[in-house]
């Protein structure tokens, strides 16, 4: 019998990670190579991957193992982020990449990814271990995870595990991600299915669990007795930058706010699981989502807008408008730009609205939580002289990782005068050391086994339910786009529906 | 010799620097300044010895281990009375208008003034944190006011490599843990990229299946005299492997070099599926790692002062794995004394 590994000390080491083959579908493509390599190589540089890991890049470009690793070389230089390259570790890293030419759809692919890996086993002594990583089309999910079935790459023969990742979007409405999901399971079981969402990698998203419930204060708080209403934001500066066509087809509402604003909505507002285990928080998550309202559709045109930015002049240039981006229908009716108002029906959550926005070519980007309390009861100090400004929870997800608390205070000198002061904890000067990227921290999850942070087809199949009766609306409205100007926050239709509840969306 | 400064001096000091600081940096930027606190880190240094060293450790750990810093720094020939001044260390995180300030406190003086520091630093210590005392001299550390001050602490943290006597430090430190204390040591922490390595060559399956069965262990070291280091590689080794059911040959070798740590470790084991592991630490920051006949570089950054005492720093508990090696250290040291 193996003993078990008696060099821990996970006190002082980095999380331990066993020996695996990481298989990439779509190894030439732009994923690959701005975040998966560098993710890898980064993993490596700090000798949180076993020496005996490899990758077999697997795409259409006929290309030699030397070739690939060339090629693999300049996207991590190109890409690596706040590290530095270091020739040494690069080479050790590169011995373990391979490649393997061939077309997801063609079966032949498959036979000769079973015999690759057989030879990766022997020479790296990856002990069974298999991560297959779908960073391909999603039209082509299920043809590979059905080629990889075929030739019993699936399942293990003895020691070791199989795992998948598949990227976003896990369909388009909820009858294609059910598709998918049992398309998926004819071949792996759901516990194997790793659904990644960035989102739920950045640092901050995690910090939500730890601020939720490792703090004893703040949990008394989280409930609609005192908070007044969440807004979550996901602003981008830029356009659709040549994905014009990719994102005709996606839009905001399925592109952000279907995926990764509701699960940080889920994170926000679920209950205190019981154990931090993998599927106990998943479990509250998915309930969460369960829990949204399904709007009606009379109800859809007034808790849901959808934009499109038009051209503007920016800083003196000139910036298109989504209708001139290259690959867009002159007449689309695609939204850059979607704000939702849901409602959770559970007793923790009944009657606060969570407002949740997500735009293209907005002022700045920026991605949010705020956590607006009510008033106090009795306003005593609302006399000349003094600001009024609700207390505010913010959850800065990006650039700038951090949690700030806004209250009063009294204004030093004569007089009872108020005004709103910031407590700020910032995730970059507080922790001086590098936060690991999104990917860092999937990737290094899903070969250790740990789902938490992934997505759970009964998550998926929720979020679809709570947007799709917006998609149903939207798909039989004729909107007058474009309906904001690039560099504005948005259309006014969107101020309207906070303020038809008293509310304004913040411009952080 | 009596104290000559007054904690409620050096507290009202305090707090008029935050007062100008936050003018000052009003007016300059008006976004003021963030104080940044979580824990005491009282630091005993030899006068002159290493001034600008402390201050660019200091300054380095606080972004990540922001602290109410009191450095005491002590004479041996100096019959000067104790004083103390206040600053602060600022930084401003990239892109961001706004510092962050954190609160150093200096206390100089005679060495033979030690015995009226605790009275001193007790009132200093920040509230309901820990406080980390790391003594940087061997000599202070044998006074035998240093126990006061160090009954301050949580956790002391030292670099035993800088003691002439390792039986009787590592008897010290035993002691200390011994009595309830919590102790780091840089010999120890040097060790962590070493440790982190064979743990995980051995994470592989087919390596771990053999790791009973190791017999020979080989560590080499830059220094006539076995450095602490040594022994603490050679216990741990020992103590882990004896959970597996193996009782291997340890042997300890000089080879040329300079430096408090490890030099090279190779790990045996025979018969009919042999194993031969081995790391070397190459020149900069490469280490050269044999396994099985394959050859490999991993980076072995080099143990900065700064390093060492961030990975102590974020152990403010008890280390069980240390406090289970430092007796059996202290066992293999006074064997290799004899």
């Amino acid at each position: 019998m193996i003993p078990e590994n008696p060099f821990q000390d996970p006190l002082r080491f980095e999380r331990r990670l066993p020996e695996c083959a990481v298989v990439i579908f779509g190894a030439n493509g732009d994923l690959t190579k701005r975040k998966l390599l560098p993710a890898l190589y980064r993993l490596a540089y700090e000798r949180r991957l076993p020496e005996g890991c490899a990758l077999l890049g697997i795409s259409r470009t006929p290309m030699s193992d030397d070739q690939f690793r060339a090629k693999m070389r300049e996207a991590v230089s190109e890409f690596l982020e706040e590290s530095p390259f270091d020739e040494n570790v690069w080479n050790t890293f590169a011995q373990g990449l391979f490649y393997l030419a061939g077309d997801v759809n063609n079966p032949e692919v498959y036979r000769n990814l079973a015999s690759r890996l057989s030879e990766i086993e022997n020479t790296r002594h990856t002990g069974g271990n298999v991560l297959f990583y779908l960073s391909t089309q999603p039209s082509q999910y299920q043809a590979a995870a059905k080629g990889i079935g075929q030739v019993g790459l699936a399942k293990v023969n003895g020691a070791g595990w199989r795992r998948l990742v598949v990227e976003k979007p896990f369909g388009h409405d909820l009858e294609s991600a059910q598709v998918l999901s049992q398309k998926l399971h004819e071949v792996f079981d759901e516990t194997e299915v790793y659904r990644i969402d960035h989102y739920l990698g950045k640092e901050t998203v995690q910090n939500i669990l730890a601020f939720r419930f490792g703090n004893g204060i703040f949990e008394p708080l989280w409930n609609r007795r005192y908070v007044n209403h969440v807004q979550i934001t996901a602003a981008e500066s830029i356009g659709v930058e040549g994905r014009g066509a990719y994102y005709q087809e996606a839009g905001a509402l399925r592109d952000m706010i279907q995926n990764h604003l509701l699960q940080v909505m889920a994170t926000i507002a679920m209950e205190p699981s019981a154990t931090f285990r993998p599927d106990s928080v998943r479990d509250e998550r998915a309930k969460l989502l369960r829990s949204i309202r399904t709007l009606k559709p009379d109800e859809v045109l007034q808790n849901a807008v959808s934009g499109q930015y038009g051209p503007a002049r920016i800083g003196g240039e000139r910036v298109p408008g989504f209708r001139e981006e290259e690959g867009t229908d002159p007449d689309t009716q695609t939204d850059t730009y979607a704000a939702v108002t849901f409602f959770v029906e559970n007793w923790r959550w009944a009657g606060v609205p969570f407002y949740l926005r997500s735009g293209k070519r907005l002022p700045k980007r920026v991605s949010e939580i705020a956590i607006q309390f009510n008033d106090a009861p009795l306003a005593i100090f609302n006399g000349a002289g003094s600001d009024t400004a609700p207390n505010l929870l913010i959850v800065r997800i990006q650039p700038e990782e951090g949690i700030s608390l806004k209250f009063l205070s009294k204004r030093p000198g004569s007089g009872m005068h108020l005004r709103p002061v910031s407590m700020d904890f910032n995730y970059g000067s507080s922790f001086g050391v590098r936060s690991p990227s999104a990917y860092e921290t999937l990737l290094l999850d899903a070969i250790s086994g740990d789902a938490t942070l992934y997505t759970r087809q009964d998550m998926v199949e929720a979020s679809w339910a709570a947007v799709e009766p917006i998609l149903e609306v939207w798909k039989n409205t004729k909107f007058d786009f474009p309906n904001y100007a690039a560099g504005t926050w948005g259309p006014k239709a969107a101020d309207d529906m906070l303020a038809r509840r008293g509310h304004a969306w913040r411009k952080p | 010799m009596a104290a000559t400064i007054h904690p409620d001096k050096i507290l009202r000091e305090m707090s008029d620097l935050w007062v100008s600081l936050s003018k000052d940096s009003s007016a300059e930027t008006a976004a003021g300044v963030l104080r940044a606190c979580s824990m005491t880190l009282i630091v005993v240094a030899e006068e002159g010895a290493d001034t600008m060293q402390i201050g660019e450790t200091l300054a380095a750990l606080m972004t990540e281990h922001p602290s109410r810093a009191i450095v005491i720094r002590l004479d041996p020939s100096s019959d000067r009375p104790l004083g103390a001044r206040v600053f602060a260390q600022c930084w401003r995180p990239f892109g961001q208008r706004r510092q962050i300030c954190c609160e150093q406190i200096e206390i100089t003086g005679p060495e033979a003034a030690l015995a009226d520091v605790p009275a001193v630093v007790l009132p200093l210590v920040a509230a309901d944190l820990p406080v980390i005392l790391w003594c940087r001299s061997a000599r202070v550390f044998a006074v035998p006011a240093f126990t006061q001050l160090a009954a301050l602490a949580h956790k002391l943290v030292l670099d035993s490599a800088h003691f002439k006597d390792s039986v009787d430090i590592l008897e010290r430190m035993a002691g200390a843990l011994q009595h309830g204390g919590q102790v780091g040591d840089f010999s120890w922490t040097r060790l962590t990229r070493w440790r982190e390595w064979i743990s995980q060559t051995f994470e592989n399956r087919a390596y771990l299946a053999r790791l009973p069965r190791i017999s020979h262990i080989r560590i080499t070291h830059p220094q006539n005299a076995v450095p602490i280091s040594a022994w603490y590689l050679g216990a741990w080794l020992t103590e882990r492997l004896a959970k597996v059911g193996s009782k291997p040959q340890i042997s300890l070798a000089p080879v040329s070099g300079t430096g408090f740590g490890i030099c090279g470790l190779e790990l045996r084991a025979e018969g009919a599926s042999p194993l031969a592991v081995s790391m070397t630490a190459g020149p900069g920051t490469i280490a050269e790692i044999r396994v099985d006949g394959v050859t490999s570089c991993t980076a072995l950054p080099e143990s900065t002062d700064y390093l060492l005492m961030r990975e102590e720093l974020s152990i403010t508990g008890h280390d069980p794995v240390f406090e289970a090696v430092l007796p059996a250290a202290l066992a293999l040291a006074k064997q290799g004394a004899r």
